[in-house]
């Protein structure tokens, strides 16, 4: 598994690193900076809905507290953006801590039910708010270097991916979460502290993600509570694991490139049937549920162990048939 | 203080409608162990249902009642086996695909309604609209319109209905029996398949009639669905889950605190007022406010 990531993940990580130098169009640039967050989003939207079986609905609320809180700490507090931007971390995790008291205890859908419900009153909340500017949000200092931007996000994701990819697949931890997501009273009886766990992932899931809500708030330099804590992001980063496959942590990133790709170019060219985009989205998480319920990425392993093991059947059964005539 | 006395009678008033709302879904949990994201939506498919046939017919929406209940009483026939499919796959994680499931279909059904009635707010018009009783006596007046009192009306008719269905008749047995333990169920002749259908499109049906009446009481819009998923889970939760006969008090609940929240504080903090009450039940009786919930 290890040197199978390296050898994967270093030559993709080399080709990214490089990619600003020969990409020279900005629109370009800012397009893959903006899928580059969609992946990061997605595997945080994983650690949680797939490894740990409890769908966050409110995930676009931790992108937001992310992104409201470097721009208030900016804004008001006249914070550099180098120290504002680990708060947006810090408060999504004590978001996700208070949050996930309560909305912990309750399972499956419930859960899914209670932390959509908590996005739609912290969205209440920030249209409220003064310090939130309201409805009319609020708007950042400029900072025009795609470079930069580019630099960080990838920066960001690479830690987040390699970091989930350590704890989720390399350590006891991931297969902790499996277990909860399996059967949590079986994990119970094993010694195990799903309370515990659920609440560890809960934030390994939120931090990342509100890091990536503030390193947006000064990439886009505007912020309100529709573009920032609306349904769109939980959403989109949902219909990614779903498409993608949940419970993985490469299903995610092709998910987020697919959907993001097909996303741009719907508001590129359609740009008048912005509401068909939600059909479509709705439609695909329906369908993708029917027809391939472990995603793209689940299906195509699958595929593949199916035949592996096919061939050695037909290889046990090839070693098997001389000795029967031997005999 | 002048105020409260009305804002207690527009809470119950407000509150029987969601009772209907709550024991239709609550129902189909219990069966089918799933909770539909899209229990709002059906509700605005409903009140859209509601205004349109009472557009082209100009019938009352009342007399429309039975017509949009087989209408998506059919509807919700017709979709259960997929989600039956979905829930009963070997793949993945059953429950949350199926949860996922109904999650999409409530994000398609806001993009159609947006798509084909745009973002206008409207309101059907009743026979019930206009009238309203004025009652006073012992130095408090209350007003109460006739259309919210005809649809306290509906909502007991509805839940009487219910409990009738549930209690004395064979095929509440076997919902009731599918809720219990599927597989006992099965084994003593309930047909699940059959069974789960007929709640769900019971469940699908009664939520489009209840958003008729909302949508006569309150207005009809693309945008309401969301806020009835929330106010049908809050309903449900504060119940305790999965005990039926918390819902009425629940919802009586819900209602007293969105009138109250009308009369004396900013009706767009109700939402937030919602949950805030919603967080401190889980944290302090995480069963519901009987602590009867499984």
């Amino acid at each position: 598994m290890k040197d199978k990531s390296i050898r994967w993940g270093l030559p993709i990580l080399l080709i990214l690193i490089a990619l600003p130098a020969v990409v020279q169009d900005t629109f370009f640039l800012r397009v893959i900076t903006e899928a580059i967050m969609w992946i990061g989003l997605a595997l945080a939207f994983d650690v949680l809905a797939g490894y740990t079986g409890y769908l966050n609905f409110g995930h676009g609320a931790f992108f937001g507290l992310g992104a409201y809180t470097t721009a208030i700490l900016m804004m008001q507090a006249h914070w550099p953006f180098a120290l504002a931007l680990p708060m947006g971390g810090v408060l999504a995790g004590v978001g996700a801590l208070v949050a996930g008291l309560p909305t912990l205890r309750l399972k499956g859908a419930y859960f899914a039910i209670a932390t959509w419900a908590l996005s739609r009153a912290v969205q209440q909340l920030a249209l409220i708010m003064d310090i939130t500017g309201g409805p009319d949000g609020m708007r950042l200092p400029s900072f025009l270097n795609p470079q930069f931007f580019y630099y960080l996000m990838l920066a960001i994701v690479a830690v987040t991916f390699a970091l989930l990819w350590f704890l989720l697949e390399c350590s006891p931890f991931g297969l902790k979460l499996k277990a909860i997501r399996e059967d949590d009273q079986g994990a119970m009886a094993l010694g195990l502290n799903p309370t515990k766990l659920k609440m560890q992932a809960f934030i390994l899931s939120a931090v990342p993600t509100g890091i990536l809500g503030g390193v947006y708030a000064y990439w886009i330099t505007f912020i309100d509570p529709a573009s920032t804590l609306g349904d769109l992001v939980s959403d989109q980063a949902l219909v990614m694991v779903v498409f993608g496959g949940m419970g993985t942590l490469v299903g995610p990133v092709i998910g987020a490139l697919l959907i993001f790709a097909f996303k741009t170019l719907f508001w590129a060219y359609l740009s008048d049937f912005q509401l068909l985009y939600l059909i479509i989205l709705g439609a695909v998480i329906a369908l993708s549920v029917v027809f391939i319920p472990n995603g793209l990425w689940g299906t195509l392993r699958g595929l593949r162990s199916h035949k592996k093991s096919e061939e050695k059947k037909d290889e046990s059964l090839a070693a098997k048939l001389p000795q029967n005539e031997g005999e | 203080m002048e105020l409260l006395p009305q804002a207690l009678m527009d809470g119950i008033l407000l509150g029987g409608i969601y009772i209907t709302i709550a024991i239709a879904f609550s129902l189909t949990y219990g069966v089918m162990h799933i909770i539909d994201f899209a229990v709002g939506e059906w509700i605005m498919f409903g009140a859209f249902a509601g205004y349109y046939l009472n557009k082209v017919t100009g019938l009352d929406p009342f007399l429309l009642l039975p017509v949009v209940f087989i209408m998506f009483a059919l509807v919700g026939y017709l979709i259960q086996p997929v989600i039956h499919r979905v829930l009963s796959g070997n793949k993945g994680n059953p429950l949350l695909m199926g949860l996922v499931f109904t999650f999409g279909l409530a994000i398609m059904f806001q993009g159609i309604a947006l798509t084909v009635f745009g973002f206008y707010s409207n309101s059907t018009p009743s026979v019930f609209s206009e009238g309203s009783f004025f009652i006073e006596k012992f130095g408090l007046s209350l007003t109460i319109s006739s259309i919210r009192l005809a649809g306290l009306v509906y909502a007991l008719a509805i839940t009487a209905a219910l409990h009738y269905l549930l209690k004395k008749t064979n095929f509440g047995l076997g919902v009731r029996a599918l809720a219990l333990n599927r597989e006992s169920a099965g084994l003593m002749g309930v047909n699940g398949k059959q069974t789960a259908s007929l709640v769900y499109g019971l469940y699908v049906g009664v939520s489009a009639m209840t958003g008729v009446l909302i949508g006569c009481i309150l207005s009809v819009s693309a945008q309401m669905g969301t806020e009835y998923t929330i106010f049908a889970f809050f309903v449900v939760v504060l119940a305790g889950m999965g005990y039926l006969a918390g819902v009425p008090w629940a919802a009586l609940l819900l209602g007293m605190v969105q009138s109250i929240f009308l009369i004396y504080f900013n009706p767009g903090h109700t939402l937030l007022a919602v949950f805030a009450i919603l967080y401190i039940i889980l944290l302090i009786s995480p069963r519901g406010l009987f602590g009867r919930g499984v």
